[in-house]
């Protein structure tokens, strides 16, 4: 039987990176994967990641996706693509099929990195053509340039949902709002904040009691839950749309697992069913390992994270990585997941109520619930101050595990410490000099550069902005608040795209004075 | 599990309600009544469930709407859906046409 | 949880099950242990849902066809759930002289016993079923035989015997059988738990063996693996049940579409198996291709039809190639049915139903006594015996 040192069922970030790591040691790898093409989702993501350098933070999916396969490329790791694993035997042996035929291979080691799939809600017209998961909606419009609609609704405020919501926007779509059946939004809160600001609303304590429509999405009934999630009789609303996206999680794709006879659980921290792994990975099946969503959902990061430490434990099962060096690569990369899995977002809090960041501010509830900070609210963190002049001014309030805007600053304004989830705080003695490096390196969106005084009652506000078309210096436009309802005329001063920025542009309006904290968006003036 | 299982115990009476038909199982149309109904005539696993009404047997293998499954038969025997156990996974992970898996190369264990 | 009545049957297949309705059906008080989480999980559901008398040994006719007679027609009324049983026939295919030489063989002593089934040439077999490839020489056509689904019919009865009040415990292993004076009457589980009936049936598939070792009582039998596969629903093509001369596949269309096949690659009973794989046996790679070699063969229009699951399931293969279905003598209060040898579900029912009536004390419907339990003999003997 074809044999390889190492088999590789999914060339996603797990995959890849573990195929890297094993290549690097000189093993004889073989990677199979039933799509097109390699990346798994990672080219799907437009957004910018969240993390510190060694997660690759402040890149987009896509570009990490890119640099994963040239390094791939470059150590001679042959990807088959359009190659179905159809089946997983004793002794891991692997059933492949490719084109019109079947065959049989065996890996001394085999690793399923084979990702998850999308969890569907069930409501009254859920099979209706328009009801589609939320990351198929993200493979139309960034894979294939097709708007899956043109209003939309989603279901579920995870990252998830919030992320491809904005990507929606950005499509060019309508938003009609966010509904989840939680009482809070479960993503991050930086990511709702673009969300609001734009004006999408959040309906929390909420479901879809139908789907409108014939042959087609129409509209959709939502409804609020009581405790016992039954819905309320009365608050039953209409919303225009004609999509309906849902982003209520994943499961982790298991059949394989499920097949090969390891020992599995169901593990809701982990997205449902998954194969029990210990440290590097492995399965109760020797030789057998797990990595990335197959083992549990998590994000991309940590995917690639899990995916080199089976690289590494595959290549020293078989000699081909000694013990010492194989423990040393391992530590470091737990020491990179661990960092990843901090804050309140992190794995072991999940489910849990968390009322104040590590630093003991309080976490603003406010936004937890509609997704924007209250204008009061975000005086009391760390990165709003009000210097004279040009300042950061940085609405990061939640415990997450992301430092890029530390390092983005030349002068030190801002900082983080060595604790990646700290909250950023401006530094008072450093001088901003309006480089707006930290603006685009922000992934959350959630740095601004204000000036409360440019003279003659004005203020400058520069914000991130990711829309098409791009507004011209000159325009007139609509200054909107954090909630997204237009306060005031804004005219555009400046529009920065500069390469370093990777398609964050740098947009700066004038807004009257008393708007320089509430100003956080701009819209043009209607048509 | 060491625990024995009695299943002669009697579940409510069968009580219809409002949402009985949902599909849930979308390549086999199976509705959310069918099977609450199963459960209360005692098909307790999924594994049951799947045989007795077809549910996760289509294309997709379950890949859908195993978990809105797990949380109704859960639901109906009230107990935690992490409890109960998933049925046997089978190859072909993906619908594969009979030529093609007959057309093997080596073929060799 | 009772602990006592008056019959315990270990094994909750479709034998099982099937004996548990028709006593539950009289009145009599009875408890079914099966040591799985899963009701009818072993060859009752792992079958390719063949009710067919035609190739079978002249020793299994009389009940089987007596349970297609009697039983089979009505039993989805009795059961009130649909078991998808169709009586069209069954073909068997032959593509060489040797093949057809078998069959012919087979229907010769079928015909002996009463069983219509005679040798059909190709073009008699091609009106039947029109999609036959040309390889096809000729068939043994049966046309009292069909096929139902085993999935269904074997929970029916379960449910069925529950709605009489049969009690049913899961994941109940049994350890042994204990006798008090001198009947069978303890059944111990593994937990510890002591369950105690006046009647002990054992139809616990290859599992029966060592329930019965505990009181001195040894079947010749083993373990072989059977692979079946399933496709994706089709358009409705035909209703026959279909076997082959050469034993490379059986199979059927279901009522839904899909059609339903099974075979082996030849080392069915050379299967790796261990106590976590006894009722779900590790797949082989090599089944699912041959037996899509073996249908195209015959069939070459379902080349595009797309297998979308294969499943496995043990058979208790039999030393001679037919069940044991006996009162155990020498323990009284003790019956045994087991060793089905992978054809145990067409006579499902009927088997349920003299299990049934020996467990009262009755006549069977069919004599039995060429499948009792003390039948297996020296090699010297049986010859002495034959002779």
């Amino acid at each position: 039987m074809e044999r390889y040192d190492l088999v590789i069922i999914g060339a996603g970030p797990a995959g890849l990176s573990a195929a890297i790591e094993a290549a690097r040691c000189g093993m004889n790898i073989a990677v199979y994967d039933e799509n097109k093409r390699p990346g798994g989702q990672l080219f799907k993501q437009i957004h910018k990641f969240f993390g510190s350098k060694e997660h690759h933070a402040k890149e987009r999916g896509f570009h990490i996706g890119e640099e994963l396969l040239a390094e791939a490329d470059r150590l001679g790791v042959d990807v088959s693509l359009d190659t179905v694993v159809t089946g997983l035997y004793p002794g891991n042996e692997v059933m492949i099929k490719k084109g019109g035929q079947v065959s049989h291979v065996r890996g001394d080691t085999v690793l399923l990195a084979a990702g998850a799939s999308e969890n569907m809600a069930p409501f009254d017209g859920w099979t209706l053509p328009g009801v589609i998961g939320a990351g198929a909606a993200q493979t139309m419009m960034n894979l294939h340039g097709i708007r899956p609609g043109s209003r939309v609704l989603m279901l579920g405020s995870g990252n998830v949902g919030l992320v491809v919501s904005y990507q929606l926007l950005q499509a060019g779509c309508e938003v009609a709002a966010v509904v989840d059946a939680a009482p809070k939004i479960g993503g991050y809160g930086v990511h709702a904040a673009k969300l609001a600001r734009c004006g999408v609303p959040f309906q929390l304590s909420s479901t879809i009691v139908r789907a409108k429509g014939g042959d087609h999405v129409e509209g959709a009934v939502i409804g609020r839950m009581d405790e016992h999630g039954k819905i309320i009789p009365g608050s039953e609303t209409e919303i225009d749309c004609d999509t309906i996206c849902i982003a209520v999680g994943l499961s982790p794709m298991n059949q394989l697992a499920r097949m090969s006879g390891c020992r599995m659980e169901q593990n809701p921290k982990k997205g449902g069913c998954v194969p029990v792994c210990n440290e590097y990975g492995e399965t109760s099946v020797r030789g057998l390992f797990a990595a990335g969503d197959a083992e549990g959902i998590e994000e991309a990061s940590s995917a690639m994270i899990e995916g080199r430490i089976a690289g590494i434990a595959c290549a020293n099962r078989l000699g081909f990585l000694e013990d010492g060096k194989a423990k040393e690569a391992v530590e470091s990369n737990e020491q990179a997941l661990d960092t990843l899995r901090q804050g309140m977002f992190a794995p072991k809090n999940r489910g849990k109520q968390i009322e104040k960041t590590d630093e003991g501010f309080p976490v603003s509830q406010h936004l937890l619930v509609t997704g924007f900070l209250g204008d009061d609210e975000v005086e009391v963190y760390p990165g709003v101050t009000h210097p004279k002049g040009l300042h950061p001014v940085i609405e990061c309030t939640q415990n997450i595990p992301c430092n890029p805007c530390q390092d983005a600053c030349p002068h030190g304004c801002i900082h983080i410490g060595s604790f990646i989830t700290a909250l950023p705080a401006v530094e008072a003695s450093a001088e901003c000099i309006g480089c707006g490096r930290c603006v685009a390196s922000c992934s959350g969106q959630a740095i601004f550069l204000v000036n409360e005084d440019i003279g003659g009652g004005y203020a400058s506000v520069t914000m991130p902005y990711e829309f098409m078309p791009l507004p011209e210096k000159g325009d007139i436009g609509l200054a909107c608040s954090r909630d997204g309802q237009a306060i005031g005329e804004a005219e555009v001063l400046d529009v920065k795209s500069v390469k370093a920025f990777d398609h964050t542009n740098l947009l700066t309006i004038r807004v009257p004075a008393e708007l320089s904290g509430k100003a956080r968006f701009y819209k043009a003036a209607q048509q | 599990m060491t625990q024995i299982t009695d299943r002669s115990m009697r579940t409510a009476a069968f009580k219809p309600e409002a949402d009985d038909d949902m599909l849930i199982c979308r390549c086999e149309e199976i509705t959310k009544g069918e099977i609450r109904r199963a459960v209360y005539e005692g098909m307790y696993e999924i594994t049951e469930i799947r045989r007795w009404l077809r549910v996760g047997m289509g294309l997709c293998q379950g890949q859908t709407c195993t978990k809105l499954v797990q949380r109704i038969v859960a639901k109906e025997l009230g107990v935690s859906p992490a409890q109960l156990e998933s049925a046997a996974a089978r190859g072909p992970v993906r619908p594969i046409e009979m030529a093609c898996m007959g057309n093997e190369k080596g073929g060799v264990c | 949880m009772k602990t006592t009545s008056d019959v315990l049957i270990i094994g909750s297949g479709i034998n099982g099950s099937a004996a548990a309705y028709y006593l539950a059906k009289s009145g009599v008080d009875v408890t079914v242990l099966e040591g799985a989480s899963v009701i009818g999980g072993g060859g009752s559901s792992r079958n390719g849902g063949g009710v067919r008398q035609s190739g079978r040994d002249s020793r299994e006719l009389p009940y089987v066809m007596w349970g297609i007679e009697n039983l089979w027609p009505t039993l989805s009324e009795e059961l009130d759930a649909d078991t998808e049983y169709t009586q069209k026939g069954n073909l068997r295919l032959g593509k060489t002289q040797a093949h057809l030489d078998k069959l012919a063989q087979l229907a010769q002593s079928a015909g002996k016993v009463g069983l219509d089934v005679r040798m059909i040439d190709a073009m008699e077999a091609r009106e039947i079923n029109p999609y036959l490839s040309e390889e096809v020489a000729g068939a043994s056509w049966c046309p009292t035989d069909g096929h139902a689904n085993p999935l269904k019919t074997t929970l029916a009865f379960y449910r069925a015997a529950r709605r009489l009040g049969a009690r049913f415990y899961t994941n109940a292993i049994v350890e042994r059988i204990e006798k008090v004076h001198g009947r069978a009457r303890k059944v111990v589980l593994k937990n510890g738990m002591v369950f105690e009936a006046d009647c002990i049936i054992v139809a616990a598939g290859y599992a029966s063996r060592k329930i019965v070792n505990s009181v001195g009582i040894d079947v010749p039998m083993d373990l072989k693996v059977s692979e079946t596969l399933v496709t994706e629903t089709q358009p409705h093509m035909f209703d026959q049940m279909l076997g082959t001369a050469a034993a490379d596949f059986y199979g059927h269309q279901t009522k839904d579409g899909s059609f339903v096949f099974g075979g082996s690659a030849g080392y069915d009973q050379f299967v790796r198996h261990d106590e976590t794989t006894f009722s779900t046996p590790p797949a082989s790679s090599l089944h699912g291709p041959c037996i899509c070699r073996a249908v195209t063969g015959y069939f070459p229009s379902l080349e595009h039809a797309k297998i979308i699951r294969c499943w496995g399931g043990w058979t208790d293969l039999c030393a001679d190639g037919v069940p044991v279905i006996s009162p155990v003598d020498e323990v009284p209060g003790l019956i045994l049915a087991c060793a089905f040898t992978g054809h145990g579900f067409g006579s499902g029912p009927v088997v349920g139903l003299m299990l049934a009536q020996m467990a009262r004390g009755e006549e069977t419907v069919v004599d039995l006594s060429a499948l009792r339990y003390d039948r297996f003999a020296a090699k010297d003997k049986k010859n002495k015996k034959a002779a």
